[in-house]
């Protein structure tokens, strides 16, 4: 199955095609089945592709090349052909990725077919979600860094086109452009460090670009420079401080649109290209160091906004780029494994709670929390699966967000205490958030009578994705964990020459090994020297069993009421910090700022170009040429012209004076010239 | 009779020719002196078609084509001369100044 694999992303990009060009636009159109069939096609090649890793029938990782384009180049009189390849590389985690995004946007479109229907531009739509699904598939895949950085970009079109869906609104419209910018700032860093990293090696190729880095071809400060591009590419597109801004206005779009954003695709990118690059960052720990405070201030900031956020899509926003920054953090703290591992689980319960959002909200036509209350007892589906996406993401036993989580904590543990203290209080906010979030909607009393009474429960097409997916983030975490396969899906790469990336997976299942032994296996200085350490038993035991339960039931309590006393108390109580987060920490506005202040600088610019370059220089340039040219105006008058005139006139003077003596129109005289002249010739010619 | 003897002649006939279109102050003397340097060119093709190209008769017959086109000229000349004369009542060249700018 594995031959395929370069089919997968161009087959949701033939039925993208399709289906936006396939016919006219209609609210029942049946062209967006081809999308839902084409991602089909694509998830079974995956799980095929994955189930035949873990099974041990194909070795992985995979590469096949095609040439793209030669460039014949001339260096120092030698002549070079330059053949740029184009390729898939299937690693690991790749594979995990494959299936983990076909997954997620295959549900995701299936839910469209109900929650998009009445849209005027419901074929758009899935148009969209496929070439955005084909996009980061193609990202995934790709063996060469270029081509995934034009999926990158294509990504970031297909997101821009996805948050302005309804452009006729001005939201979507301002949320489109906020998005599109702010992403673009990260992409120029990447671009650059790509830019950077082939002038050092030549070669946009993963494998070889990470065998530069093995051998250590490349110095180390180029390689922190192109870390810290790398690293703003992903702040960019994953969302981190103090980029995150775009993330929550992304909200504007439609529902499922989001689901896709925030779990397997948009967002994803900046993680996977950080692991796909990952040994830029081993080479560079100044960056990996920067990636990991990074990353857990994003954690914290993001989720200290959940924790006030009344609007249900905005706080799971939040908590997407809490849990990026989770991501980030653990990617910092040389934790590849579980920052890749937490990327394919938040994958599952953020789309199920996304779409489980988008249910309630289809329900309720509201996103405000403080209007729903009590649906559980409306939407029993809904509520089962959003719980179980809670309960995932807050970290309890034995749901998929437990296990990613707490390797995360273990990588923050292992590497610094300073950061694994304030991740673990972010972890409980985010159980704190997220269990607020489910009891305002689902639990406690119907606080809007009228919506609750037309509230009812979504149709098949909508829940069935939703079981599905709560199916995943259920289990998922346990399968990875399972007997030290996460080790092998993530296998962290190694700087060591010996073992470059295409040799360091086990091609055999014979011994797996066992969970953190992969790391310490590899014994490179720029790796943290001391082993891989397990927490402290009280910790250990206690988070899943008492730091993220209380934090729970502390939220289930204070917002079970119909009013909510303690926790408003607690809001006016803290009034200047509860405005900071409601202002989203102020980051918009010192944007704002930041752009008015551009702009003042540009309107200086502009007054110093129009008054003192335009008139000192350009004027002033202009005037000192035309006085040098009436200068040169007067020499040509009267020095040049005047000795043009004067020869002009003496031959004139000269030829009237001649005629005046011998022109007297007497024919003789001039034939006596003639034969004087003559003869005077013929004396010459003969006596010569 | 060597060739040179009628150069000789024929230089002499021309320059009499000459002397007399530079000297004579009637028009017709003139006329005449140019019929002089034309009969020295004809004795002069004569001359050489006899003693360079005894075999043919192209230099002779070119003799008498010119003397044809000069008689023929000079009927031009003549005609234009009683125009002017009719004109100014006189045959005086030094009167003729039509063409003075």
């Amino acid at each position: 199955m594995i031959e395929y694999a370069w089919l997968i992303p161009l087959i949701p990009v033939a039925a993208s095609l399709i289906i936006l060009f396939g016919a006219k636009e209609d609210p029942h159109s049946p062209l967006p089945w081809i999308g839902i069939g084409a991602i089909a096609v694509c998830l079974a090649l995956s799980a095929a592709i994955l189930w035949g890793f873990v099974s041990g029938g194909v070795a992985l990782p995979y590469e096949k090349n095609w040439d793209w384009f030669s460039l014949a180049t001339t260096i120092g009189g030698q002549s070079f052909v330059w053949t740029v390849p184009v390729g898939v590389l299937i690693d690991p985690p790749a594979a995990v990725l494959l299936f983990v995004v076909s997954l997620v946007s295959l549900m995701v479109q299936v839910y469209s077919i109900s929650y998009m229907h009445d849209d005027t531009r419901f074929k758009r739509f899935f148009a969209f979600v496929s070439f955005f699904t084909a996009a980061m598939l193609g990202l995934v895949v790709s063996s060469n860094i270029l081509v995934g950085f034009m999926c990158w970009e294509l990504m970031g079109l297909t997101s821009y086109l996805l948050i302005g869906f309804w452009f006729e609104r001005p939201g979507p419209c301002e949320a489109q452009k906020k998005a599109f910018m702010t992403t673009k700032l990260g992409d120029s860093g990447l671009y650059l460090a790509l830019l950077l990293l082939y002038a050092k090696t030549g070669t946009f190729q993963l494998t070889q670009l990470h065998q530069h880095f093995a051998l250590g071809l490349v110095a180390p400060a180029a390689a922190t420079v192109a870390a810290f591009g790398i690293l703003l590419g992903a702040m960019g597109k994953s969302a981190q401080a103090p980029l995150m801004v775009w993330l929550p206005d992304a909200m504007e779009g439609p529902t499922p649109g989001s689901a896709l954003i925030h779990a397997a695709t948009m967002v994803a990118a900046g993680i996977l290209v950080v692991s796909k690059l990952y040994f830029v960052f081993l080479a560079a720990p100044l960056a990996m160091e920067t990636a990991a405070w990074l990353g857990l201030i994003t954690a914290f900031m993001a989720a200290a906004m959940a924790l006030v956020s009344h609007d249900i899509k905005r706080v799971l926003a939040f908590s997407t780029v809490s849990q990026l920054g989770f991501m980030m953090c653990a990617l910092g703290c040389g934790g590849f494994t579980a920052g890749l591992f937490h990327l394919t689980t938040h994958a599952f319960f953020k789309a199920l709670l996304f779409l489980g959002a988008g249910s309630v909200i289809h329900a309720v036509h509201t996103n405000d929390m403080r209007q729903m209350g009590g649906l559980s007892r409306r939407m029993l589906l809904t509520f089962a699966t959003m719980t179980v996406a809670v309960l995932a993401i807050s970290g309890i036993w034995p749901f998929a967000g437990f296990y990613s989580k707490d390797m995360i904590l273990v990588a923050a543990w292992n590497h610094e205490k300073a950061i694994f203290w304030p991740l673990l209080f972010t972890a409980l906010m985010t159980a704190f958030y997220m269990t607020r979030l489910l009891t305002l909607t689902f639990l406690g009393d119907d606080r809007d009578h009228e919506r609750f009474h037309h509230a009812h429960e979504s149709p098949a097409l909508i829940t069935v994705p939703l079981l599905v997916l709560a199916f995943f983030s259920l289990t998922a975490g346990m399968a990875i964990a399972h007997d030290g396969l996460a080790a092998r899906l993530f296998p962290k790469p190694a700087l060591t020459a010996a073992a470059p990336a295409v040799a360091a997976a086990p091609a055999t299942t014979a011994t797996p090994p066992a969970v953190g032994a992969a790391p310490a296996a590899n014994t490179s200085e720029v790796q943290t020297p001391e082993a891989e350490q397990e927490l402290p038993d009280w910790l250990k035991f206690g988070i899943p069993a008492f730091f993220v339960p209380g934090a729970m039931l502390l939220a289930f309590f204070m917002y079970r009421g119909p009013k909510f006393e303690a926790a408003e108390s607690i809001r006016n109580t803290f009034a200047p910090i509860t405005t900071l987060l409601d202002r989203r920490w102020y980051l918009d506005d010192a944007f704002l700022a930041l752009v008015a202040f551009c702009d003042q600088v540009a309107a200086l610019a502009f007054w110093i170009d129009a008054n003192i370059v335009d008139r000192v220089f350009v004027d002033g340039w202009g005037l000192l040429m035309r006085i040098l040219a009436e200068i040169s105006n007067f020499f040509d008058g009267a020095f040049v012209d005047a000795t043009v005139d004067g020869v002009g006139g003496l031959s004139n003077d000269l030829g009237v004076g001649l005629r005046s003596l011998v022109a007297d129109g007497q024919v003789q005289e001039y034939m006596m010239y003639a034969a004087i002249a003559f003869s005077l010739a013929a004396t010459l010619i003969l006596t010569r | 009779m060597t060739l040179a003897d009628y150069m000789t002649v024929s230089a002499l006939l021309f320059l009499i020719g000459v002397f007399g279109a530079l000297t004579r102050r009637n028009i017709i003397g003139i006329l005449m002196s140019i019929e002089l340097m034309f009969n020295a060119a004809n004795l002069n093709l004569a001359a050489f078609d006899r003693f360079l190209h005894p075999e043919g008769l192209i230099g002779q017959t070119l003799a008498i084509f010119t003397i044809t086109v000069a008689a023929a000229e000079i009927v031009v000349g003549l005609a234009l001369l009683l125009a002017i004369y009719r004109n100014t009542d006189t045959t005086y060249v030094e009167d003729f100044h039509l063409l003075k700018g």
